[in-house]
């Protein structure tokens, strides 16, 4: 029997997601920060989608988030003209870096010694975070508000992304190295460290560079106008979400689209593969974020996988959750302490 | 041509949400703090409560101001700025406690009027009324 993708859908954020991302593996598992419209960014178990906590003190809406790599810290970048950085496991705000204008992207490096920040005052801001009170580092360069910007080549390059435009600078000397011309506004951009693969979208093309030479690897087009991308660790994969609020599933090496899911209310904003590969999330204007099986039926984290002999039995049992339920249906099915959810014969469509 | 039937995936729960009162972070989680909460250094105990009472006196005195004016807009017609520049006019009627929803009723929207509605605080940028 078939198996048909069931998304975890997080709510608790009251206005759209524009920004996810996850932390590398820890031994506590690994962890999603998700930023808001609503100023609220929200810390979730990544393989579960669980509610963590939410960082509170930003004044306005949080543009971009980010995690460390044990998930011990966090960065948010806000239109309050700031950037926090949090503790992770408390919660509590660690620092306020006040910058000049909306702050719109935050990066650690690998030791989170420093973190990079970019936003609508055009420049790259560098924080040594064991010297809070010293003056960041600046680069100048960006003609437009910067979109993101990312650390690469184990942090000793810097790659940002404004309106039109894709740049890399060497750390060290804080000057342009290359850069890449666009007729068409990037919406997002992703490294990936192995294999120093850059994946950049723009219009309705996710584009994959080296972000090395930003030399183009290659690129597809999508159906409608994609707002993210995300390429899976092992790189056999793609995903990528925007404007027609559905989840577009390619093979890497044929281009060839694999599947499609429906199931935001609203334009897709990002889009981000789990550090293991085994899920990822989306978050949209609709104000949720949706977890989504790479390889659908599989057991992992929520979804229990059910083997074909037990089909015929299983259907009539419990233990099964269906996604035509609403969700509040489903809300007043659980209940804080059970495990499952139970229903009554499931109403299969022919 | 008959599409495959197909069964979704099965799910043990749905991702725990916000608690609803708290930020979460709980300290018996996954991820105890690795050290005891260092106790604050007491400065002088005297200065300190006078600040602090100062504080809360003028707090309370702005908190009381506050709760007047939500009294006084009661059945008054109240106009709210929500995002993305939008305008509503409504009869202001109560508040919960939290002050995160406003009920109101004779809601005009740009896609007509609503008898009864609840505005959540979180989308109201900032509203205005003559008493």
């Amino acid at each position: 029997m078939a198996m048909r993708q069931t998304p975890l859908t997080c709510s608790g954020h009251t206005r759209p997601v524009v920004d996810l991302a996850f932390s590398g593996i820890t031994p506590y598992g690994y962890f999603l920060i998700s930023a808001c419209k609503d100023g609220k960014p929200m810390l979730r178990q990544g393989d579960t989608g669980d509610w963590i906590g939410t960082f509170l003190g930003h004044k306005g809406a949080v543009w971009g988030a980010t995690l460390n790599k044990d998930a011990s810290k966090a960065a948010t970048a806000a239109a309050d003209f700031t950037a926090k950085v949090w503790d992770a496991v408390s919660g509590d705000e660690l620092m306020t870096l006040a910058h000049k204008h909306i702050v719109k992207t935050v990066d650690f490096t690998q030791d989170s010694n420093y973190l990079l920040t970019g936003g609508q005052d055009k420049l790259l801001r560098i924080y040594d975070l064991n010297k809070p009170e010293a003056e960041p580092k600046e680069i100048s360069g960006h003609t437009s508000g910067i979109k993101k910007a990312l650390w690469c080549s184990e942090d000793k390059q810097i790659l940002s992304a404004d309106d039109k435009t894709v740049r890399l600078w060497d750390h060290a000397t804080m000057t342009e190295v290359k850069s890449l011309n666009f007729n068409m506004s990037v919406s997002s951009m992703e490294y990936i460290p192995e294999g120093e693969i850059l994946v950049i979208t723009y219009g309705r093309s996710i584009a994959f560079h080296s972000a090395v030479s930003l030399d183009p690897i290659k690129s597809f087009e999508a159906p409608a106008t994609i707002n993210s991308a995300s390429l899976h660790p092992e790189k056999e994969f793609l995903v990528a979400g925007g404007e027609d609020f559905k989840l577009y599933k390619y093979d890497y090496n044929s281009g060839e689209e694999l599947e499609s899911y429906k199931g935001h209310f609203g334009p897709i904003h990002c889009v981000r593969f789990s550090p293991d590969g085994e899920l990822y999330a989306s978050g949209s204007e609709d104000g949720t974020l949706r977890l989504w099986q790479t390889v659908v039926g599989k057991t992992y984290g929520l979804w229990k996988c059910v083997l074909p002999e037990e089909d015929s039995a299983e259907l009539a049992k419990p233990k099964l959750g269906f996604p035509e339920t609403t969700e509040e249906e489903l809300e007043e099915m659980t209940s804080e302490n059970s495990d499952c959810i139970y229903s009554s014969t499931p109403d299969v469509k022919a | 041509m008959q599409t495959p039937v197909t069964i979704p995936v099965p799910v043990l729960r749905l991702p725990r949400g916000p608690d609803g009162f708290s930020r979460g972070f709980a300290p018996d989680g996954r991820r105890a703090p690795l050290k005891p909460e260092v106790p604050q250094i007491q400065e002088c105990p005297i200065a300190q409560e006078s600040l602090e009472s100062q504080e809360q006196r003028a707090r309370a005195a702005l908190r009381e101001r506050y709760l007047r004016s939500l009294l006084a807009m009661v059945g008054h017609q109240v106009s709210f700025t929500l995002h993305e520049g939008v305008r509503v006019a409504a009869h202001f009627g109560a508040t919960d406690l939290d002050v995160a929803n406003f009920y109101v009723s004779q809601l005009q929207t740009p896609i007509g009027v609503q008898a009864e509605a609840l505005l959540r605080c979180s989308d109201i940028i900032s509203y205005t009324f003559k008493p």
